[in-house]
Order: C-alpha cells, then structure tokens, then sequence
C-alpha cells in the first residue's frame, strides 16, 4: 500500500512541479519528487542510490532555489484554487495506470553474485574517473564563463 | 515491472510537457531534472531482472551527468539574466532576433556611407 502512495506522491509533486508557475513553489514540488524518489529507491533495497539521491538532490534543490529566488521572474496572474484543483486531480487520474498494476517491492541486488561496491569499483572504475573528469571539466569551465562575462561587464 | 515502467513513462511525459509548454529557463531545468529522474529509475528498479547491481552502479554515474547538465543550464540562465534581464525563452529569442536586425541594418548604413 506504502508504494501506491509514494507512486501517487512521486506523479502529483512531478505534476505540480512543472505546472505551477511559481518558481520557489515548483522547486519545493520537484524536491517532495526527489525525496519520495529516494525512498522509492530504498524500499526496493537500494540504499546506496538512495543516500546519492538525496545528497545530490539537496545540492541541486539549493542551487535551484536560490537561483528561482533571485533570477526568475514573479509570475504575472496567480493560479486559482479551482486551477490548481484540476492540476492536482488530473496528476491524481495520471498516476492511476501506475497504481492499479499492484506495485511490488523489487529487490535490487538480491541474490546476486557481484555485489554493489564491486560492481562500481571493480567493472567501472573507469567510469567513476572518467565522470569525476567530467564533473570536474564543467565546473572548471562553468566557472571561466561566469567569470569572463564578468570581466566584459 | 510493467507498474514502474509506466511511472517512468509517466515522468517523461510530465518533462516533455514541461520543456515543450514552458518557456522559463529554470521550468526547463525542472523539466529535464523530471526526464532524467524518470529515465535513470529504469536503472535500479529494472535492475533485478538481471540479477546484477550494476544497474546502481549505472544511476550514479547518470546522477553526475545530470549534475553537469544542471549546472550548464543555470550558467545559461545566469548568464541570460545578467545580460538581457529575462530568463524567459520567448523574449531571449525575441531579443536575439532583434539584435541581429540591428546588427544587419548598422552594417548596410556603413557601407552606404562608405560608397558615399
């Protein structure tokens, strides 16, 4: 039953996200998506993707809302308690094919021969390298951009 | 299975929705954050069918690439807001249009002047 909740939970906060128009609210919404998101992952025993969802979402909720704060512009004309109604019941009517399929809990891992470090250290170590470079190449380069415009201001 | 295939299909649905109705830059980042996310829990929750976890070791690899997109997008936005005072689509697009008119018309009035 927990699962048909979250289900539900995970479609209206995408929903809603996307649909209301301002920007701190839909930040908040897209976060109620990454957390539920997060347990989704550690109910299905996926722990580790888990705490790395929530790390990564917090840093990236900060970023947004700050930058949702400062930079975006107010909305115009609010949305209307009956608006939002029809927003939230048609994400209610958009979750349903996902619930009536009875979810089970999928146990990622389980009986499996290669367990979760060494599936990541040992077959894609390469990988984890490559992506720390590439993490490391945006921000480099994030960085010269803000900092060259400025230097032209 | 079928249940969280249609939830990751609901998902991209919703980004697709957003990035194709919304033309706020910072909507448009919520909107690929809802497409990454309902893309990359394929990898965990179809991951038992294989009976391997690799499928994990794959989503956090696909977290940090998010991340980089991420942090692109703000760039842009950062950066349209500071140049154009906007971070709406509509009006860069708008405001990018009309500066290459202006661009085009002080490039004939000069070679005009320079035949004059």
């Amino acid at each position: 039953m927990i699962l048909e909740f979250l289900t539900v939970g995970v479609i209206l906060s995408a929903f809603l996200a996307v649909y209301l128009d301002d920007a701190v609210y839909s930040v908040a919404a897209l976060s109620g998506t990454l957390i539920l998101m997060a347990v989704l992952y550690s109910l299905n025993d996926a722990i580790f993707v888990a705490v790395f969802q929530l790390a990564i979402g917090v840093g990236t909720l900060a970023v947004l809302f700050l930058s949702g704060e400062m930079l975006s512009e107010k909305p115009e004309k609010k949305i209307s308690l009956k608006g939002l109604a029809v927003a939230v019941g048609a994400a209610l009517l958009l979750s349903v094919p996902s619930i009536f399929p009875s979810i089970e809990i999928a146990k990622a891992g389980l009986s499996s021969d290669v367990s979760f470090p060494k599936a990541l250290w040992n077959l894609r170590a390469i990988d984890v390298v490559l992506q720390g470079l590439v993490i490391m190449t945006v921000a480099v380069g994030i960085a010269i951009v803000l900092h060259e415009k400025k230097g032209e201001e | 299975m079928m249940d969280y295939l249609i939830l990751s299909i609901i998902l991209l649905a919703i980004g697709f929705y957003g990035l194709l109705t919304k033309h706020d830059l910072l909507k448009i980042i919520i909107s690929i954050e809802l497409i990454a996310t309902g893309a990359s829990m394929n990898f965990v929750l179809l991951a038992p069918l294989l009976n391997k976890p690799l499928g994990e070791a794959f989503l956090i690899l696909a977290f940090s690439t998010d991340t980089c997109v991420t942090g692109i997008v703000l760039a842009l936005l950062v950066m349209a807001s500071k140049k154009y005072g906007t971070s709406d689509m509509r009006k860069l697009a708008k405001l990018k249009h009309s500066q290459s008119i202006e661009k085009e018309e002080g490039r004939s009035s000069q070679i005009s002047g320079d035949d004059a």
